[in-house]
């Protein structure tokens, strides 16, 4: 406890010294702000504009090029709507549930396209979304600026991020290479009804549905109601979405390794 | 003789986070303290039960919000261990590289926040300029300044930038020089020492009977470090030292802290050459599916339909910059986490307070508190 404690030794130092030698530290600093300042003037300089990087790294006192570091920024999404497959990856993906898959015009009004729609009032820019994206058209630029006065403004609909995209910003250089996993989409055919809902709503059209042969029935025995066809999966082209999991009536399609 | 409880909190400069301190005086004299935490907390061990195994990353970069990478590392090891994910050889360099960044940033950050408890106003803004050229390195692999997101099951997001290591020595030698710096604006102010000296002792075998760990207990003489008595990662194989100091008061931890920064810009050093001449995958190649960058969907019922995964069970203590953090995860074979446990290091400094507090005068409360360095982020988790 404290009063169990050795008071603090006393040293013979003259006390002028006490307290010149931090002023000289922050004399030091203070004249070499006066020649590079440590700040930036923000809405004037900015250091995600490119035309400004080579100024900062002579202005700034720091010693690396304060520039560089933005070409990884994580910022507001710029979605090629011409390149987007719908194929729902991004909403998969999302830890906040900000992205709602909304219909935009130009596809085929039966089965009408869908693109991201983001709220950037729940977004935590995580980059998840982007690091999913089978087809590289949903990335991050260095965009920051979302200050609006109404909370509707911060819904940035797929129209919206098509002109983010169109701007050109620096976007995110750095794609997760799709990893070389093992697992592909297996069917369980004994239980498939041969229905057409994988091939037609998956996003690639890799599914194709292909004849197979009429079982023949055994005595007693009662074939299953089915058409003779079976989906068959095209792996390269697989983004491995899900979709036609999901869609599947019979469950009878699931991941798993080839044999 | 009059006693009488003040709150100190939740709304306090000396609290540097919400949480309550409680204190009992005489007059001056601190008579007794009672911490109150619990202010802050958001169920993040239960919202991680609900996260596919990476999205809880982003969890832990908000668990501890001076500290992401070193709490990401935390989890990823024990759910690396619950998935039994092999994680490459160069994923575990960089981890360490960036645990040790992590720790300057953090002992920065607490060099600033401490220094203007005590009552000085220029070096914290010094601390927040040199905390800032961490920052920028951070960003310019992980995309973020505060919230990273960069580890995932099975290694690292992605390789370093060309041009980043040549970049981290810059930094770390315009950072030594930073350190002089600091030590002459502190421990050469006479006025600095009598405040500090003496002050907040808390000797080793109360810190150990209290579980307190980290720069608190390496200031009372303890050289117990985790990155050397249970190594983790690759830390076996960068060389440093424990940095301790003898006298167990706000003097000795900030002379812990500055010397583990110096061990940090030592191990940066070795990890940065090793990098150079050892490319390699970042991410493991075998990765279970419903972990690699496609997310598994959801079935119709919105379950996961998979067939025979394997359980398992996961624990991991890292020496973060405040203390040893430990974690637990449960894999009980779904796509979440069936049970995620941590422990925090800041909770047992903080619960310890009676000894290092009573005694003390109602002036000394923001140098002892600031000398704990608070995260109340993770004490409330």
């Amino acid at each position: 406890m404290a009063a169990s404690a050795p008071p603090p030794e006393k040293t013979e130092e003259n006390p002028i010294l006490w307290v010149a030698r931090p002023m000289w530290t922050a004399a030091r600093q203070f004249a070499k702000s006066l020649v590079r300042p440590s700040t930036i003037i923000y809405p004037f300089e900015r250091l995600e504009d490119p035309k400004f990087r080579d100024e900062v790294q002579v202005a700034s006192g720091k010693p690396i090029g304060v520039g560089h570091v933005w070409d990884n920024y994580r910022g507001v999404h710029a979605l090629n709507i011409a390149t987007c497959i719908s194929c729902n990856l991004c909403a998969f993906s999302c830890p906040d549930v900000c992205i709602e898959m909304v219909t935009v015009p130009g596809g085929d009004p039966k089965h009408p396209k869908k693109c991201p729609q983001i709220d950037y009032g729940k977004c935590s820019y995580c980059g998840f979304c982007s690091d999913a994206c089978p087809e590289g058209c949903l990335s991050m630029t260095t965009r920051y600026e979302l200050s609006s006065p109404k909370r509707a403004d911060l819904v940035y609909s797929p129209q919206k991020m098509y002109e983010v995209f169109q701007r050109k910003l620096p976007m995110s250089p750095i794609r997760l290479e799709r990893p070389a996993n093992e697992d592909a989409i297996l069917l369980d055919a004994p239980l498939c009804i041969g229905c057409n809902a994988c091939a037609r709503d998956c996003p690639t059209n890799c599914i194709t549905m292909l004849d197979i042969p009429k079982a023949v029935a055994k005595p007693g025995e009662k074939l299953p109601r089915r058409i003779w066809k079976e989906p068959v999966v095209n792996d390269s082209d697989c983004v491995r979405c899900g979709t036609c999991i999901s869609v599947c009536p019979k469950e009878c399609l699931f991941w798993g390794t080839h044999p | 003789m009059s006693e009488m409880w003040i709150n100190m909190g939740p709304q306090h400069p000396m609290t540097h986070g919400l949480w309550n301190l409680r204190v009992k005086i005489d007059g001056e004299l601190i008579v007794d303290v009672d911490p109150e935490m619990g202010y802050l907390h958001r169920g993040i061990e239960k919202i991680s039960e609900d996260r596919h195994y990476n999205e809880v990353i982003t969890l832990m970069d908000r668990t501890c919000y001076v500290a992401g990478l070193a709490w990401e590392h935390l989890y990823i090891i024990a759910s690396e261990q619950a998935l039994g994910v092999e994680t490459p050889e160069r994923a575990q360099y960089i981890r360490v590289m960036t645990d040790e960044f992590q720790r300057i940033a953090s002992h920065i950050m607490w060099y600033a926040a401490f220094v203007q408890d005590v009552g000085l106003m220029s070096p914290f803004l010094y601390g927040m300029r040199d905390r800032d050229l961490v920052l920028d390195l951070f960003q310019s692999f992980t995309g973020g300044r505060l919230t990273y997101e960069y580890n995932r099951v099975g290694g690292v997001r992605n390789d370093m930038p060309p041009g980043f290591t040549d970049r981290s020595r810059k930094v770390l030698d315009w950072l030594m020089d930073r350190f002089v710096e600091y030590d002459h604006l502190c421990l050469g102010s006479e006025i600095f020492r009598r405040r500090c000296d003496q002050l907040g002792v808390l000797r080793a075998p109360d810190a150990i009977a209290l579980g307190v760990t980290g720069p608190m207990l390496r200031g009372a003489g303890v050289p117990r470090d985790l990155r050397k008595d249970r190594p983790y990662a690759v830390y076996d194989r960068v060389e440093f030292d424990i940095a301790t100091a003898e006298a167990a008061d706000v003097t000795s931890r900030y002379l812990v802290r500055m010397e583990e920064m110096r061990q940090s810009v030592r191990i940066i050093r070795q990890v940065l050459d090793w990098l150079d001449h050892h490319p390699g995958p970042v991410l493991a190649e075998k990765l279970p599916k419903w972990l690699g960058a496609p997310y598994a969907p959801v079935g119709r019922e919105g379950y996961l339909l998979r067939r025979n995964y394997p359980k398992g069970v996961g624990f991991s203590s890292v020496e973060e910059p405040h203390g040893e953090a430990q974690a637990y995860v449960v894999n009980e074979g779904t796509e979440h986490p069936y049970r995620v446990k941590f422990r925090s290091p800041v909770f047992a400094n903080i619960a310890a307070c009676k000894k290092y507090m009573i005694g003390y005068r109602v002036a000394d409360i923001p140098p002892i508190m600031g000398s704990v360095d608070i995260c109340v982020g993770e004490v409330d988790r």
